[in-house]
């Protein structure tokens, strides 16, 4: 099936079968591996991305339901080419470890932001009810992340 | 260096942010299973779907000749040795005559396309005559079924000490427990994966997820049948490994494709894939019989330590060894009588997992110290505080206690925390406070250990740093160049590091046992020293000076009022030809001989823990739920605090999963039941408790500027300080992992 995704602000459109799931879409068909894939089950979060601006488990969806959907990943998070808050308070501490799942936490906790204007702890901790990291026990995450406000 | 400058560093006891944190953040670090190589082979792993069973025909020829198929292995097609395994090479890489876990490898394919390789081991014809699955130890150890043609018991030795009966009849009182701890999974959030090449003059390049570049390098040079040196092996980036990409785990597979086929092959497994084939914890099973006089101290120890090693060793042998170790605590225990076992069963294969073998028989010693402390009505700290070691009292093992006295301040510490006066819970919630303490060793003990590293000086005003223990998340990179920039005086900004890859670096060893800090750290300031003592002769000689007139200063040498930096001096060298490449190898020191009946026991260098947990039950659904988490810890010198107390807080958490939720499980005919996160339940940020961790002032002279380690302290503890937490909240004693509500209720 012939499916056209706006990524980062950029179309992709590629004939994929119709049980291409969107992350591989993501992954294989635009190129962008910073989203990446943990379980396939939608529990680990870390393929996590926005659709119309809300956070979507990108290994839960098929890629022609995303069909003419506008998708943020984590290489189209940012600000003015530099890091955004969330990426700022998470790289400036402990709150990551491997990594492999903090594009997830980014993503998510950028919506959150972006939702709440200012992340409290009950915001961060039902926000990230979705997203599973094995290295840091989350604490750091969730201290680093405490009192982050939007500042345009 | 000594401690008195404990104070004076200039980039040490910081807590700089990791030095590839930006990139993380930002999606741009690729992880090796983010590369896909151009015109790539689909590589594929048919597995058993069978726990136990004698292997009757494995026919290829169909799925040899399926669209899209450039190879399909069995066994046959091993060039060298169908052997892996840590420590002893016994575990095929490819199923011959027998399958002994549900899951174990029975052919490789690559393919054009993973549908087709996929279609193509559906072609494969498999004819397996199922034999009865042995999954619990005790059944193992009746032999009635042998998984191994030798007998199901791989290891069984006995170490001792004194009297033990004597001490007994002496005693005033003698508890004996069984304690049991389960299989726990490691749930790295990247799977197991990666790709490898052939490179035009015929190098096998393996890049996967791993541990040890060059055990992997060793390993797969005897599958394949050629030198290590026709093969590279790199490790970093890795999305999390805790001790489960330590033994080899797609790289044999991988190397054995590309090798093959000459063409790129990617090989990733699915989170299923992962929870099938992958490693685990070893279960245990530990009697423990304690005798202590009337003021609580302890008179003599005797366990039975029972671990299930799966179907093959990986570790096991070791891991055995630092249960053996661990089981006396850091107490004084004059006599002693340690029967243990590494058993075969067809639980998967058991191998190293964050503090490999401690928290197994830590949670029996300290849970035991803690019923010993009940039945005495001694304070809990206060036990414990009359038997740990001093500072040049020898140890159980024979080992003299050189820096203990970190552990006695942990405890007061411990005692004087509010905490205590935290636990107060209402109404159906009953809350309770648990302490215990934990010792680890670091490195490999007894066993010999030469850690090498190199350095560059790049004239362009980079010092270029080499390593091979990986990082995979713990933050040794960023460390290692802490120390680096100590020693050089030179800001970090200037280090730049090559992590865990064979075509770089002389060989460190692996990440585990705690051993990077130690092994890498010191093998890189002795590189330094060794690129410092060469570049100050060539200063000297610019100066027209002998070099013991020349200073070193802030990454220059200087002579009366004439100064040159590193950087020009290797200008000068490389423009001369020579190389700009310093080498060192470090030797870990060691006691010359292990303790009768071990492998590697006992270790020289020692890191100390103290957890106390408030924990609350609800005692009409059983549920806990823990509250806070305190830490004291003895790690040596510190040398990024951020980093360090997060590999506490990191571990704590994977100790309280393995407290509470997390439980590997088999069928009764040996099928895992839980392979993903959907089933296989770790904590999420709901259930994080608040955390305190405070390292307590220490510096031990054998480590680099004082350092010891600390990856895998944190959970080692932790589930003995819970159940007591359990206990002191509800009369409840559990002595089995995990602490679930129909335990409680």
């Amino acid at each position: 099936m012939k499916v056209t995704i706006n990524i980062n602000g950029k179309d992709y459109s590629a004939d994929v079968e119709p049980r291409m799931t969107l992350v591989d879409f993501i992954r294989d068909v635009a190129g962008l591996k910073g989203t990446h894939v943990g379980c396939e089950t939608g529990h680990c979060g870390a393929c996590s991305v926005l659709i119309d601006g809300r956070p979507v488990k990108s290994c839960l969806m098929l890629a022609v339901q995303a069909n003419g959907k506008r998708i943020t990943t984590i290489e189209g998070i940012g600000k003015d080419g530099g890091p955004n808050e969330v990426q700022m308070a998470l790289s400036s501490s402990k709150a990551l470890q491997c990594a492999f799942c903090s594009t997830g936490f980014v993503v998510v906790g950028t919506w959150a932001l972006e939702e709440n204007g200012e992340l409290t702890e009950d915001v961060i901790k039902e926000s990230f009810i979705g997203n599973v990291c094995r290295c840091t026990g989350y604490e750091p995450i969730i201290k680093a992340l405490r009192g982050v406000r939007k500042n345009d | 260096m000594t401690q008195e400058t404990y104070e004076l560093y200039r980039y040490l006891n910081r807590s700089i942010p990791r030095l590839d944190s930006e990139q993380k953040v930002r999606g741009e670090l690729k992880y090796l299973t983010d590369v896909y190589p151009e015109g790539m082979l689909h590589g594929y792993v048919l597995r058993s779907t069978v726990a136990h069973a004698r292997i009757l025909e494995i026919s290829t020829e169909e799925a040899e000749r399926a669209p899209g198929i450039r190879a399909v292995l069995t066994y046959k097609d091993i060039p060298g040795i169908n052997g892996y395994g840590a420590i002893v090479p016994e575990i095929p890489v490819l199923a011959y005559e027998r399958v002994r876990y549900y899951g174990e490898p029975l052919a490789l394919i690559a393919a054009d396309s993973m549908e087709q390789a996929k279609a193509a081991a559906e072609m494969i014809k498999v004819r397996l005559e199922p034999l009865p699955a042995v999954l619990d130890v005790d059944e193992a150890m009746a032999e009635k079924v042998k998984i191994h043609d030798k007998g199901n018991v791989a290891r069984h030795t006995v170490v001792k000490r004194g009297d033990v009966s004597k001490a007994e009849a002496q005693a005033h009182l003698v508890l004996e427990r069984t304690y049991r701890t389960p299989m726990q999974k490691h749930m790295f959030i990247e799977p197991e994966g990666g790709y490898a090449y052939v490179d035009g003059s015929g190098v096998v390049h393996v890049l996967a997820g791993g541990q040890s570049p060059y055990r992997d390098k060793l390993q797969i040079s005897r599958v394949l049948g050629i030198s290590p040196e026709m093969i590279r092996v790199k490790n970093y980036p890795t999305g999390g490994a805790f001790g489960g990409k330590d033994d080899a785990t797609v790289q044999i597979h991988l190397a054995l494709l590309a090798y093959r086929t000459r063409k790129p092959v990617r090989l990733a497994w699915t989170r299923e894939e992962s929870g099938i084939a992958g490693y685990h914890r070893t279960a245990s099973k530990i009697t423990i019989r304690t005798a202590v006089d009337r003021e609580g101290r302890l008179l003599s120890n005797s366990a039975k330590i029972v671990l299930d090693s799966g179907a093959y060793q990986s570790f096991g042998p070791t891991i055995l060894d630092v249960s053996i170790e661990t089981i006396n605590g850091p107490y004084r225990v004059p006599s002693y009588l340690i029967d243990a076992y590494l058993v075969y069963t067809n639980n998967g294969i058991a191998s190293a997992f964050r503090g490999f073998g401690a928290p197994e028989s830590n949670f029996a010693i300290e849970s035991m110290m803690n019923e010993l402390a009940a039945e005495l009505g001694i304070d809990p700290v206060e036990i414990r505080l009359r038997n740990i070691l001093r500072t040049g009292e020898e140890g159980p093992f024979g080992n003299v206690i050189r820096n203990s006295a970190g552990l006695e301040e942990a405890l007061n510490r411990a005692r004087s925390s509010g905490i205590w006066r935290r636990a107060n819970g209402s109404g159906w919630i009953k809350e309770g406070v648990g302490v215990a303490v934990a010792i680890k060793g670091v490195g490999f003990g007894t066993l010999p250990d030469y850690p090498s590293a190199a350095v560059e000086v790049i004239p362009e005003g980079k010092v270029r740093v080499m390593f091979t223990n990986p990082d995979y998340g713990q933050g040794v990179i960023t460390g290692i160049a802490q120390l680096a920039a100590e020693r050089l005086q030179i800001p970090v900004s200037e280090i730049e590091v090559i992590n865990a890859d064979t075509m770089h670096s002389p060989d460190t060893g692996s990440s585990s046992a705690s051993r990077t800090t130690l092994t890498a750290g010191s093998a890189v300031v002795q590189a330094i020293d060794e690129a410092l003592s060469k570049l100050r002769v060539e200063a000297a000689s610019s100066f027209g000076a002998s070099s013991s007139e020349v200073q070193y200063s802030g990454g220059r040498f200087m002579y009366r009022d004439r100064s040159v930096t590193i950087y020009e001096l290797a200008r000068r060298l490389r423009q001369k030809g020579r190389s700009l490449r310093f080498e060192a190898t470090f030797e870990v020191p060691r006691y010359p001989e292990p303790v009768e009946g071990t492998l590697e026991v006992p270790h020289m260098m020692y890191m100390y823990g103290v957890a106390l947990v408030r924990a609350g039950v609800d005692a009409l659904l059983g549920k806990v739920n823990v509250k806070e988490v305190e830490f004291y810890a003895d790690i040596g010198n510190v040398i990024n605090p951020s980093i360090a107390s997060g590999q506490v807080e990191g571990g704590v958490v994977q100790g309280l999963g393995y407290a509470t939720i997390e439980e590997y499980r088999y069928s009764d005919d040996g099928r895992p039941l839980n392979i993903n996160f959907t089933t296989y339940v770790v904590p999420t940020a709901r259930d994080s408790p608040e955390m305190y961790v405070e390292f307590v002032k220490s510096y031990d002279e054998l480590g680099p500027y004082g350092a010891k380690g600390v990856g895998e302290i944190g959970i080692i503890p932790v589930g003995a300080a819970l159940a007591e937490a359990v206990y002191r909240a509800t009369g409840k004693r559990i002595r089995d992992l995990p602490i679930t509500p129909w335990k409680l209720v």
